[in-house]
């Protein structure tokens, strides 16, 4: 109780210091005038007895002094007036101030944004139970080039049987499926996932409504059940519990809804509304089809107290049993495991860390600049400083106050900054690539703010540490003495400007010079002749699935309608469907054998496509030899293919392909199918500008029926403006079909490029911001140059020396210090790009032309900046200039 | 009839006996009733026979310290002259803090003179 009231007069005191200091003098002049008193009572005179009650007493300013070291709240008030004085200070030069401000909020804002995304994607742990103890499983071929690509069924059947370490393995079919559902109003396009039935109880996540699937229900088993997401839910069914156990038609069958999962599982992709059993057929469990085709993703959760050392050995033991097992499937395939986390970040942790690094180098630009502003200032503040010094300050108490204006500083700053930050999450997302960020992660949670205050204070700091060892290092004497303005420590002051200055034009060429290896890469790019032309084509993703689309000639008939409907469309010249656009994907991989060659000679991870006649002639891909497909190349008709060129170059260099006989097997035996080539076509980019064409087989698709395809459709004005006709063609031959995507093909090739755009830009806008602020520096550096000087320029123009000369005096200083940070920049840059090697394309970290065209520009801009303060030091008046002092 | 000054205080002891025993007189002073600053002064004074007379300021960061440790509490209120002034109360931890305090004292005291008395 007591210790409480103790407490509580401690709290008293630090908040109501001064009410206390009142306090205490009331009490001395009370007891001083009772002491008073009683020396009259006692028969002194009034001014004995008050001199005598004061010796008694002792001294009052001691005893106050006393008094209020002994409430241990010291350091605090002095803290507290040191942040008012700092706070006067700063209101006192307020465009100082405010360009300080402007400059951290930049720096610490554009950390912010960005460290918000990598908080997002990189440093959040997975929402699902002991995320840590899951991984990615994975196989690998070397002679297919394969590395950590999807897995086949028997396969990961065989790990979870047989891998003790694993205490389940779940899978999932890799890439966007889609289904159809229908009977609730407009058909609606649903993103499904086929997952096994342990795929939820792996993870560890739990519905909210209804459950999760059974791991029986992996196999197929007669009955169709799914569960759908939060936001299906509440989109579609209104988020009405009663939706467990409703049967709903997707793809024209009946699915029974059994569990509505949480909001925040959205795995695997963001936009996932419902998961479905993979439904794998039991009597298949021994086809070598089984083993042989590859499309799933395996995640495992390794059993309690297991290391990943240890299940990844007990793997690789299985996986050898298996290559002996099964050597027609097996022989070279290997397998290996990633933590998940880590797997499924990979491709975003390269490009957001560089750019973490870009903006962490940006910062360090702005607080050179803080540091020189202060600097400026500390110098100006100069017989302010000694004056203090002389009447008795203590050298710690001014360092400490110099270090508490720039916390102050910092602090301004930081708080704009996190505004800006917050401001430039929402631009990070709206401007991403799709995929590439959790949009509903990124936002300012507790880390990001923790990281805000780490690096203002460490900003603080760094900027705080020049102005505050001035303030400590000159002498009282020294500066009243001089003018304050010239002399030795003026110079050294100018120096460190100088020394900063150099600093921040080496980051910036730094930051510059990554921007312009992306813009080349970029433009390199952009340069690439895909095969086709896009411009003028509208692509339309259909999915012919379901009940009314169970065999090939419905699925053929369905497209041969609505393509026979689409070019009767005024404004259309050619239209034609491909089971994949180029630039997206190149559908699926076989190997392969040429008939008359020796057995044992076959090729690996050729590409399919299956495309309609007229697809060459829409997409304007070159026929080099022979033809393309015709309609006489029908269902009945002889087996055809077309290659394309990087087959042929490959398999078939000196030779004529035409009439040469291929199979999709490498040892072909009486149950392939022969098929002859007809045909050499262009080569098409089939995944992205950047990779090389892949050896593709065509079919013609009334031979080989695929459900989905893409209708191209060529039309000389805007293809856009086919949109409304071609969906209701589509809706007009089968109302109950939603359409995947409807996209012009100058769209898809813009999004093939869309992650190098996203990083250039950002990289164009930091090294922008960059180059700026050292701009800002050298121009503030060089005003302070020529403002010292300006004496001797005076004496300079009064002898008799042309403006230009005087003018050149600081230009050539000006030049030197760019030149010197270029030369820096340079070597840095030199070292550090081949980091970036893995974004460039076409282009080597050490190009040449960016190398000389960025040196160049920040020249001549660090050139414009030196230039207006040597304007000003030879226009000045000579004679004022050697009058004052 | 000029009345004679008071006579001169003796020399006080060194600072920090002088802070520990002036607690302690601070404390037993407060035992009967709450006082201001002043009446404590001179009640010690008072007690003492003159003896003790240190310089009086050096009560107020006594009584501060004890305030800190929640050995006594204060309030203002107005004297019988109608004048405003700060009354310092014992606690109920500050006298069990007075016993432990004394017999510290005590045991101090006939320690040092043990020392002094052998040798």
């Amino acid at each position: 109780m007591s210790v409480l009231q103790g407490l509580r007069r401690r709290l008293q005191l630090v908040f109501g210091a001064r009410a206390a200091d009142r306090d205490l003098d009331d009490e001395i002049r009370l007891h001083l005038e009772l002491e008073t008193e009683k020396n009259i009572r006692a028969g002194m005179s009034a001014d004995e007895a008050w001199r005598l009650a004061r010796i008694a007493f002792g001294g009052v300013d001691v005893t106050k002094e006393a008094h209020r070291d002994g409430r241990g709240t010291r350091w605090f008030e002095d803290l507290a007036s040191d942040a008012r004085f700092a706070l006067r200070v700063l209101r006192r030069s307020p465009a100082l101030t405010l360009a300080a401000v402007i400059t951290l909020a930049l720096g610490v804002g554009a950390n912010t944004a960005i460290f918000s995304a990598v908080n997002a994607v990189i440093l959040r742990p997975l929402p699902f139970h002991q995320p840590d103890r899951l991984v990615m499983l994975w196989e690998s071929n070397p002679e297919f080039h394969w590395d950590q690509q999807d897995v086949a069924p028997a396969n990961m059947l065989d790990w979870r049987e047989q891998v003790h370490a694993f205490s389940d393995v779940a899978a999932y079919m890799d890439g966007d499926a889609t289904g159809t559902l229908t009977g609730q109003g407009a058909p609606r396009l649903l993103s499904v996932a086929g997952v096994s039935g342990n795929f939820f109880s792996v993870l560890g996540v739990h519905p909210e409504v209804g459950r999760a699937l059974r791991d029986a229900e992996t196999w197929k088993n007669g009955s169709r059940v799914m569960v759908i997401s939060d936001h299906l839910w509440r989109e579609q069914f209104a988020a009405d519990p009663g939706v467990v156990g409703r049967t709903i038609m997707v793809n024209g069958k009946e699915a029974q809804v059994v569990g509505v999962m949480p909001r925040a599982f959205r795995f695997p992709s963001e936009t996932i509304d419902a998961w479905m059993p993979l439904a794998l057929d039991p009597a298949s469990r021994g086809d070598i089809s089984f083993r042989r085709a590859h499309w799933m993703r395996a995640i495992a959760r390794l059993a309690p107290g297991v290391s990943l050392e240890r299940a990844n050995a007990q793997l690789q033991t299985v996986v050898r049993r298996l290559q002996v097992q099964y050597p027609e499937t097996n022989r070279v395939m290997g397998a290996g495991m990633t933590p998940l986390h880590a797997f499924l970040v990979r491709d975003a942790r390269r490009p957001l860390v560089t750019l973490l690094a870009a903006v962490a180098l940006l910062l360090l630009i702005a607080c050179a600049n803080v540091g020189n502003l202060l600097l400026v200032r500390a110098a100006g503040r100069e017989r302010e400083t000694a004056m203090r010094l002389a009447l008795g300050a203590g050298r710690t108490r001014l360092v400490r106050q110099a270090l508490t204006e720039s916390v102050v500083l910092s602090l301004i700053g930081g708080a704009a900054g996190f505004a800006i930050g917050w401001w430039g999450t929402r631009v990070l997302i709206a401007l991403q690539p799709p995929g590439m960020l959790p949009a509903g992660e990124v936002r300012m949670d507790w880390a990001v703010l923790g990281y805000v205050v780490a690096i203002t204070t460490l900003s603080g700091m760094l900027f705080g540490v020049a102005p505050a060892a001035w303030s400590a290092r000159r002498t009282p004497a020294e500066v009243l003495k001089e003018g304050g303005r010239s002399g030795s420590d003026a110079r050294r002051m100018r120096r460190w400007g100088q020394a900063l200055v150099i600093g921040e034009v080496a980051i910036a060429l730094l930051l510059s010079v990554g921007a312009g290896l992306l813009v080349r890469t970029f433009y390199e790019l952009t340069q690439v002749n895909p095969g086709f032309d896009a411009r003028g084509v509208l692509t339309v993703a259909l999915g012919a699935s379901g009940p009314r689309y169970d065999s090939d000639e419905k699925v053929q008939a369905f497209y041969a309608d609505v393509l026979r409907r689409v070019r009767a469309l005024p404004g259309v010249t050619d239209a034609a469907a491909t089971a994949e656009l180029p630039l997206t994907d190149w559908g699926w991989t076989s190997q392969f054998s040429v008939a008359g060659r020796a057995p044992g000679e076959y090729g690996n991870e050729v590409a399919h496509r299956e495309v309609t006649p007229g697809y060459f002639r829409t997409m304007r891909v070159p026929v080099i030899r022979g033809r393309a497909f015709t309609e006489q190349d029908a269902a009945k008709a002889p087996r055809v293919v077309l290659i394309n060129e990087a087959l042929a170059r490959q398999f078939f260099a000196g030779q004529d392909p035409i009439g040469q006989r291929v199979a999709f097997d490498k040892s072909p035996d009486s149950t392939s199918v022969w098929r002859t080539i007809v045909g050499v076509v262009g080569d098409e980019r089939q995944t992205s500008l950047g990779t090389e064409t892949k050896i593709q087989f065509m079919t013609p698709f009334a031979q080989e029926a695929r459900q989905e395809m893409t209708l191209v459709i060529r039309t000389p004005g805007d293809p856009a403006t086919l949109a409304p006709a071609v969906r209701r063609i589509v809706s007009a031959v089968d109302p109950g079909l939603a359409i995947a995507s409807v996209r012009t093909m100058a769209d898809v090739r813009s999004a093939s490029l869309a992650r190098q755009r996203f990083l250039m830009m950002m990289l164009l806008v930091f090294a922008g911001v960059g180059i700026a602020l050292a701009v800002v520096g050298v121009y503030g550096v060089m005003a302070q140059y020529a403002r010292g000087r300006s004496r001797e320029m005076g004496i300079r123009l009064a002898l008799g020396a042309q403006r230009v000369q005087v003018r050149w005096l600081v230009v050539r200083r000006g030049m030197w210090l760019v030149g010197a940070g270029l030369a820096a920049g340079i070597g840095v840059a030199l070292a550090a790009t081949r980091f970036m090697q893995a974004f460039l394309f076409d282009v080597t970290p050490v190009d040449p032309v960016t190398f000389v065209a960025v040196p160049l520009l920040l020249l001549l801009t660090a050139a414009a900046a030196t230039w207006l303060p040597a304007l000003r030091a030879s226009r000045a008046d000579p004679v004022a200039t050697l009058r004052e002092e | 009839m000029t009345p004679s000054p008071a006579p001169p205080p003796p020399p006080a002891p060194s600072a920090d006996v002088l802070r520990g025993t002036l607690d302690l007189l601070v404390l037993k002073t407060l035992t009967l009733e709450p006082m201001h600053g002043w009446g404590i002064s001179q009640r010690i004074q008072q007690f003492s026979r003159g003896v003790l007379d240190v310089n009086q300021g050096s009560l107020y960061p006594a009584l501060q310290r004890l305030e800190l440790k929640g050995w006594i509490s204060a309030e203002w209120r107005t004297t019988e002259n109608n004048r405003r002034a700060r009354y310092y109360r014992l606690t109920a931890q500050g006298r069990r803090a007075l016993g432990a305090e004394t017999e510290t004292w005590r045991r101090y005291v006939s320690a040092v003179e043990w020392i002094l008395a052998t040798g």
